[in-house]
């Protein structure tokens, strides 16, 4: 039975070549991207889950009360990682770190040979926290020494050329201090939230600030991580509970409550809101699981419409074969048999496309995703296809095999009301699931497009920043007076940060302050020069001058200005001596996502980050400058620089990761959709041949033929449309709102996709329509 | 006894008013009958075979087949009744046209519990019998009309049934063939098959051994 199934199968698609290759279109493209999303998906959450024990790790984080809510900082302090070892039988091990991001690059050096790599600071447990393999040296004893550099098996190659022998040896540091390899670990993963080359002993840095802040018992320190596992069994809440307390018995002032956080969750549950959870990546992977299972349905939806449609050729076949005793069963088999032999040849194509499209598919996500078949991409894969099969062949199947024997022989097919509907009830679905992708799509690019175009109040563009490190550090003033007599170089300075993602506040008071004002201020400590260098705008006041000694001095931004409730600013005296000299018009240090917080800007002399404004056009020859004067201060120190307007552009990369992808995967729908859609076309031409022939011999033209038979569709696509619009308005408000600056919503946005899918439609029904209307009639009326 | 039908209506309601597809039919086949059934276009000849071969129901009235009361079975248990008694020949043949010869014959008997080796045996027997074996391959579309129908009888007879029931089966076949198909069901029904067959034509009708006339869903 099973064979003669399968026989039918190909000679039917032998006869039925257009509407198989539709099929077999529709299904693999529907199931390439629904493969292409599993792949992403499952490696988005397979991130930090490599640890052995991932399970078991959490972090300390702070919730910390403020007037407007709380704010969770994940962050705690150094000391939290020895008390909770010493007083919570629960933890089996805790260790703090500085982490890479915040510790950064380094300079190493073996001999002449020089490169900077990405380190961080550890205790001396965190080998047994985190499973990075050791593949020389002891998990207890890598980072007992102060003097010992752990690094990781790629920079053991860069470095010695090898990675036999190399404990033991030395690595220059920052030109300054030697570092003893202890021990070399496996480099990380790429699905590592984490990311190193090397890492040093917490004592590495005992009295060196900010780095000393890892190896302090002052409780009231932040910055550091801490991360722990707790023992197997241990009841988490009530450690939980436990850990909530900790502050509080330690210094009854503290206003941060301790709170854990499952460290492999982090990555994907990262969006805390008054002390809660409340998203975060998640909300992208579901995004894209809910983007692959809508184009499948609109994938499927082709299959079943296609199907039904052409039940009429087949006909005879059920009439006869249950006039010879096949039932319905038989049929129920027959059919969902198709479908799944018609999945597994979708299967293969997919494949086959997933393989080659995968490379630009990396490129898009920025991952590096292998098609590798383990067995849950197997079994998922095969899940897909079943559930495709099921979902694709149900319905036809059931349709199908209900018709009456006598009828279908007599070649007559009572098409019911409620069937038409179906049908159409279908394409209206597809369509609309299409326009709203295709808005989404709309809305998505133009608020990445604002968001990059916005006013930051800052002039973003030719400004190339770099680490102030070694001499140049020492001698910053006189390196930026150097700078700037250079060709090329239009004004220099120096910060804290490099204004993208700003994370340094405090709170103030000010001469007048209402004691209930609790505003919180960001701190931007920054060089002489500095508002010029970046383009701010003064808006009372002035800028920060030699000439009147402005070492102290404060200028604040226009929000905190507000917060304060100054009306004359300038003069205020802040933190009982520091007078205010001038306000800066608001600028943008965060992303779009967020309000522009109060903030002040001081004159500091531990800034660390070179701010230098080239001429526009002159990039490559002032960057060979800079590097040659670097050079002369800092020899044998790779220069390693950055562009400000690309790291502004790398905040915004998950969005336009998303803009970019539902980009491809609204053109996948589109298409499907209307593949199906000339499907049906089809098919529709064929089953009204003789009443087109009949309107013809009666007198009316191919233009009124052509029109009334597209007609039928271009109304299913209006309903779709009207039914989109909505929906797609309430998903474009709801993910807008989370930006606090964002583009309105334009009116043509839906009214452009609406057209869009219309017009797409109407081509696609229109060949067919006047392929029809154009047949001799006799034609259709001599068939009978 | 081979079937029984007694007063036996089918009407359909139409615009408030009932019309009668059948009108009190009465009527017993005994084994080895040939007959024919005759009358005008839409005089209820083909809905009389289709009730008789159980795929259309009717409204009323009562229908014995081999002392099974037809009009009290479950739709499964019929269909297993005619699929072990009954073969049906139609007018246009109906052979699969995605099925060779040998696949068309070998079809019926998917639906019933035959071995593989069985299957290929009762084909194998059949195309003899027909002497269609070098047409075994072939696919419908490649027969001439009197061929195809040759195959459509062969393959009604291939789960040898008591009853065939031909539905105008020389219809759309030129006179020689149509005779040739006459004289096959003549053959037959000497061989002990019982055959009903609905036809238009007076001298097909003279192959059987009674005629029905009908008119307007009566039998005259």
């Amino acid at each position: 039975m099973l064979k003669h199934n399968i026989k039918l199968f190909f000679r039917n698609i032998n006869r039925n070549l257009s509407s198989f290759l539709i099929n077999i279109i529709g299904l693999s493209t529907g199931l390439a991207c629904a493969l292409f999303i599993a792949l992403w998906v499952s490696d988005e959450l397979g991130v930090d889950k490599f640890h052995e024990n991932h399970d078991r790790i959490y972090q300390v984080a702070e919730n910390l009360q403020f007037s407007d809510g709380i704010q969770t900082m994940v962050e705690s302090s150094a000391p939290m990682a020895e008390y909770l070892v010493a007083q919570m039988p629960e933890v089996e091990y805790a260790a703090a770190t500085i982490d890479p991001s915040w510790f950064g690059k380094h300079a190493l050096s073996v001999g002449d040979h020089n490169l900077k790599a990405q380190g961080q600071l550890v205790g001396k447990d965190y080998f047994n926290i985190f499973s990075y393999n050791l593949i020389e040296g002891d998990e207890n004893q890598v980072i007992a020494d102060p003097n010992s550099i752990v690094i990781s098996k790629g920079l053991a190659l860069k470095l010695f050329g090898t990675t036999e022998n190399v404990v033991g040896r030395s690595i220059e540091y920052e030109k300054s201090r030697q570092f003893q390899v202890s021990g070399i670990f496996e480099d990380v993963p790429a699905n590592s939230t984490v990311q190193f080359d090397f890492v040093l002993s917490d004592k590495a840095y005992k009295d060196e600030a900010p780095w000393n802040s890892i190896n302090t018992d002052h409780w009231g320190s932040t910055g550091p991580q801490v991360y722990l596992t707790v023992k197997e069994g241990t009841n988490i809440d009530a450690l939980k509970v436990k850990v909530a307390k900790i502050r509080n018995e330690i210094n009854e002032n503290d206003l941060r409550k301790s709170i854990l956080i499952p460290f492999s969750e982090h990555y994907l549950h990262g969006t805390y809101k008054n002390g809660k959870q409340i998203g975060g990546r998640i909300e992208y992977v579901e995004l894209f699981s809910m983007i692959a299972i809508l184009i499948l349905i609109i994938a499927c939806i082709n299959f079943m419409n296609l199907s039904t449609a052409r039940a009429s050729k087949r006909l005879k076949e059920i009439g006869v074969k249950k006039a010879v005793g096949a039932k319905r069963k038989t049929f129920l088999f027959q059919f969902l048999s198709e479908s799944v032999l018609m999945s597994i040849m979708a299967l293969f194509v997919a494949l086959v496309t997933v393989a080659l499209l995968l490379p630009h598919f990396n490129t898009i996500i920025g991952k590096q995703l292998a098609l590798q078949f383990d067995l849950n991409l197997v079994l998922l894969t095969l899940g897909i296809t079943f559930v495709t099969s099921l979902l694709a062949g149900s319905y036809p199947a059931i349709y199908l095999s209900g018709f009456n024997a006598v009828t279908v022989l007599k070649g007559k097919l009572n098409r019911s009301i409620g069937e038409l509907w179906t049908r159409k009830g279908l394409v209206v679905v597809q369509f609309a699931l299409s326009i709203i992708l295709i808005i989404s799509v709309i809305v998505v690019y133009n608020q990445i497009k604002f968001a990059q175009n916005q006013n930051l109040g800052y002039n973003k563009d030719n400004i190339v920043y770099f680490k102030a490190e070694g001499k140049v550090k020492e001698q910053l003033p006189t390196f930026l007076a150097e700078l700037k007599k250079l060709p090329g170089i239009k004004n220099a300075s120096s910060t804290t940060h490099s204004m993208i993602g700003h994370n340094w506040s405090t709170s103030l008071e000010w001469e007048g302050m209402d004691p209930d004002n609790e505003t919180n201020f960001q701190i931007v400590g920054v060089d002489y020069d500095f508002i010029e260098t970046m383009d701010m705008e003064i808006v009372a006041g002035r800028g920060f001058n030699r000439a009147f000694g402005d070492s102290i001095g404060m200028i604040f931004n226009e929000t905190a200005i507000k917060a304060m409730g100054l009306e004359d600013p300038i003069g205020t005296i802040v933190a009982g001596r520091i007078p205010i000299v001038g306000v800066v018009k608001d600028f943008h240090f965060k992303s779009l996502h967020d309000k522009v917080e109060p903030l002040f800007m001081a004159i500091m002399p531990e800034v660390n980050k070179v701010m230098v404004r080239i001429e526009a056009g002159k990039e490559r020859d002032a960057i060979k400058e800079i590097h040659g004067i670097y050079q002369a201060f800092n020899p044998g120190f790779p220069f390693e620089y950055e562009f400000l307007d690309d790291n502004y552009k790398a905040l915004y990369a998950s969005e336009q990761r998303v803009a970019t992808l539902s980009k491809y995967f609204a053109g996948m729908a589109i298409l499907i959709s209307c593949l199906g859609l000339f499907g049906l076309a089809m098919f529709t031409s064929e089953r009204r041949k003789k009443e087109i022939s009949v309107r013809k011999v009666l007198g009316q033209t191919v233009t009124q033929v052509t029109v009334m038979l597209s007609n039928e569709f271009a109304k299913l696509v209006l309903v779709a449309i009207l039914i989109a619009l909505p929906i797609a308005y309430l998903l474009a408000n709801n993910w807008l709102s989370g930006f606090a600056y964002h583009i309105p919503l334009q009116a043509w946005y839906f009214l452009g996709a609406g057209l869009a899918a219309l017009l797409v439609a109407m081509l696609t029904v229109g060949s067919q329509a006047i392929q029809a209307a154009n047949r001799n009639p006799v034609d259709g009326l001599r068939e009978e | 006894m081979l079937l029984q039908l007694n007063n036996i209506f089918k009407w359909v309601n139409s615009g408030g008013q009932r019309i009668f597809l059948l009108k009190d039919i009465n009527l017993n086949v005994e084994e080895g009958e040939f007959i024919s059934i005759m009358g005008p276009s839409g005089s209820g000849k083909s809905t009389l075979l289709n009730v008789i071969g159980m795929l259309d129901g009717f409204d009323e009235g009562e229908y014995h087949f081999l002392h099974e009361s037809v009009h009290s079975l479950k739709e499964k248990h019929r269909a297993n009744l005619y699929k072990e008694y009954i073969g049906f020949v139609f007018q246009s043949y109906h052979l699969l046209d995605e099925l060779t010869v040998k696949e068309n014959l070998e079809m019926p008997l998917l639906y019933k519990k035959f071995k593989g080796s069985e299957r290929k045996a009762m084909v194998a027997d059949m195309l003899d019998r027909f002497n269609i074996v070098g047409k075994k391959d072939l696919f419908p579309a490649q027969l001439s009309g009197g061929q195809q129908q040759l195959v459509g009888i062969a393959r009604a007879l291939i789960s040898s049934p008591k009853l065939i029931l031909a539905d105008e089966p020389t219809g759309n076949l030129n006179s020689k063939q149509g005779e040739e198909i006459m004289e096959l069901f003549k053959q037959l029904n000497d061989e002990g098959v019982t055959i009903i067959q609905v036809t238009h034509s007076e001298k097909n009708a003279e192959y059987g051994s009674r005629i029905i006339n009908l008119l307007d869903g009566r039998m005259v």
